[in-house]
């Protein structure tokens, strides 16, 4: 469960969340779509205490994230951040290894129980044939197993991913969203993501955020949330919001600015 | 796959949670997560952990113990192998005693000491600021203490005490870290920042020494000058047990860390999350390796592209990893520069170039060979 209060958030003096202020109940598949700039990123980072706001609280499981230790925090709240630079050539399994670190000693040197589950997880993400490669030469499907891989080896109940389609094509992209549903529907993982493409988000997600300008504008199942009118005024444009009829969730095409009636 | 039981404490917030006793995973079915055939993706560019284990832990070490038996060999006056090892454990003739015991092993050990901290300090640099081009000298520490010994010798100071050069080249390479933490930590801890300070006051640095120079003695100049290109016969023995206590301890703590600088490079927002103080963590790293870069080059003078190469060469053989790769990089150090230093003492004998002209030169034209190749495997 995490709850969010009355949450005022941002950068130096700007202040780009106002007054947010909802809730994701556990084991649900969240989904936080939103123009660019309109704060998603910046939510989330609050969400796993990256960013303190400047007012508000959040609780998870009715614990204070900004009050509690980052050592408690990092076995509960797990986050992939959008891109990871690796400059350096690390091998797929000490890559992901480096998940296991909430669990390691100060010198952060890891345990045989430390290599089952990195095994466990390689497994559980399709990297395990590529395991041994080095991270720098993968394609960008691969790496972002990679990266879901190393996110899951930190064993958290929520987990946190910060757009992990962007720029995949359509079959990679489903991959790695039926990866996500697997942990939530079948290991209860409580799954909040900022994706891009609505369609995904009402096909994969159960419940959606839809933020406009640092506030939020509706929250719900996705039948609710993607409606034309509210999809039209957050992103100024066109749409039709038709549903997919072999799932009968609903999806979204943008219209061309002749046809439009 | 035998499972595994949660590792977790299970902190404050799993509360809610049930604790999961076996297996978090357990195996998925065929074909419930892959639209594609990952199996045909196999590549090379595989290399075993064995085999890396075996190069650095067991090759590298008897390779740096050979060096070290034949830098003591090697000199202006010709020495047997098997003399030389009789001499290290106190059996022989006086002369050739007194030339391996008090000349030659003091400066062989300060070279594989020196080797060896300069080498781990610079892969830890590259490791923690996400660039492989940081290395002591990027970062203004051997500008700091280039400048140092040279107002040292420019204003006499070697001629009052053997101690005053040391001391004040380590001052100065103090100095020039902190003015690097200072400028880069104006708006928080960034790599690029702290590498365009290092470059920034190294050069103010070189000018300031260019100004000393410009203005003082001929023969406080030429002192200067020989510290200046990095030698390992101008530092005073009596240093020695404090260098390679401060250098071997820090490389110790280095190597024991190089698990912690791999999740610095992962990046801020990932390393925060997985319950690591990004900025406490570089800061004390940061702070460790400079003074072991310090003492090194406080005692040597400047010696360039140790700190640079090492890590580069090694990074190729054994891969990321900083937790083999630093201590790789610091037995790299440990053969590479007694041999450079033993070149410098026999190529020319009895005249001694300057160690840093070799390692120099070595170096720049490992790059030029490094980048044409690079070049020609992108074509």
């Amino acid at each position: 469960m995490i709850e969010i209060k009355n949450i005022h958030a941002g950068y130096s003096k700007k202040e780009i969340l106002k007054n947010i202020d909802c809730s994701i109940a556990k084991g649900s598949f969240a989904g936080i779509i939103g123009r660019n700039g309109a704060g998603k990123s910046t939510l989330l980072k609050v969400l796993c205490g990256l960013l303190k706001p400047f007012s508000g609280q959040i609780f998870i499981n009715g614990h204070d994230v900004y009050a509690s230790s980052k050592k408690i925090l990092s076995k509960t709240v797990s986050f992939m951040p959008q891109n990871i630079e690796t400059n350096f050539p690390f091998t797929v399994e000490e890559f992901v290894m480096l998940g296991r670190y909430p669990y390691m000693n100060i010198f952060k040197i890891p345990s045989q129980k430390d290599y089952a589950a990195v095994n466990e997880v390689l497994k559980f993400a399709g990297a395990d044939v590529f395991a041994k490669r080095y991270i720098n030469e993968l394609s960008g499907g691969e790496k972002q197993r990679v990266l879901i891989a190393q996110t899951i080896a930190q064993e958290t109940d929520i987990i946190i991913f910060d757009e992990p389609t962007s720029h995949l094509d359509i079959g990679s992209q489903a991959d790695i969203l039926n990866i996500l549903r697997v942990l939530n529907k079948k290991y209860g993982k409580t799954i909040v993501v900022t994706l891009h493409d609505l369609n995904a988000a009402g096909e994969f997600c159960d419940f959606l955020i839809l933020m406009e300008e640092g506030s939020i504008r509706n929250t719900g199942h996705p039948e609710k949330v993607l409606n034309y009118k509210d999809i039209e005024q957050v992103y100024k444009t066109t749409v039709v919001v038709k549903t997919n009829p072999m799932s009968s969730k609903p999806y979204v095409i943008a219209v061309t600015k002749e046809n439009r009636v | 796959m035998e499972g595994w039981t949660r590792s977790g404490r299970g902190g404050a917030f799993n509360g809610d949670y049930p604790v999961r006793k076996r297996c978090f995973l357990p195996p998925l079915q065929k074909g419930e997560l892959t639209s594609k055939v990952w199996h045909q993706q196999k590549k090379k560019g595989i290399i075993l952990n064995k085999k890396i284990k075996f190069i650095v832990f067991f090759i590298m070490p008897v390779l740096a113990v050979l060096v070290f038996i034949f830098s003591l060999k090697a000199g202006a006056k010709h020495i047997t192998l098997f003399d030389a090892i009789r001499a290290l454990f106190g059996i022989g003739e006086e002369s050739v005693l007194t030339i391996i015991r008090q000349i030659r092993l003091p400066r062989v050990i300060m070279a594989v000491t020196a080797g060896a901290g300069l080498a781990a300090s610079g892969c830890v640099f590259q490791g923690i600021l996400k660039n492989p081009l940081a290395d002591p000298f990027t970062l203004g520490i051997s500008g700091g203490a280039a400048f140092g010994a040279s107002a040292g010798f420019v204003f006499g100071l070697a001629a009052l005490s053997w101690i005053f050069i040391p001391f004040s080249a380590f001052a100065g390479a103090l100095i020039a870290v902190l003015a690097v933490y200072a400028l880069s930590m104006q708006r928080g801890f960034n790599s690029n920042s702290m590498i365009l300070s290092g470059v920034i006051i190294s050069y103010i640095f070189s000018s300031m020494v260019m100004l000393l120079f410009s203005v003082s003695k001929t023969n406080h100049i030429y002192s200067a000058f020989v510290w200046l290109m990095g030698n390992m016969s101008v530092f005073d023995e009596r240093l020695l047990p404090a260098v390679v206590t401060i250098v071997i301890i820090g490389t110790l703590i280095l190597c024991l860390s190089g698990n912690i600088i791999n999740a610095v490079t992962l990046g801020g927002q990932k390393a925060n999350t997985l319950g690591i103080n990004m900025e406490k963590t570089v800061k004390i790293i940061f702070l460790l390796t400079s003074l072991i870069t310090a003492a090194c080059v406080s005692c040597c003078g400047v010696i360039g592209f140790v700190g640079l190469m090492m890590p580069h060469i090694m990074r190729k053989i054994v891969g990321g990893n900083n937790s083999v790769l630093i201590p790789a990089s610091a037995l790299a150090g440990c053969i590479f520069l007694p041999l450079c230093d033993t070149l410098s003492r026999t190529l020319f004998a009895p005249i001694e170039i300057p160690v840093g002209v070799i390692t120099s030169i070595i170096g720049g034209v490992f790059f030029i060979v490094l980048m044409m190749r690079q070049n020609r495997n992108s074509i």
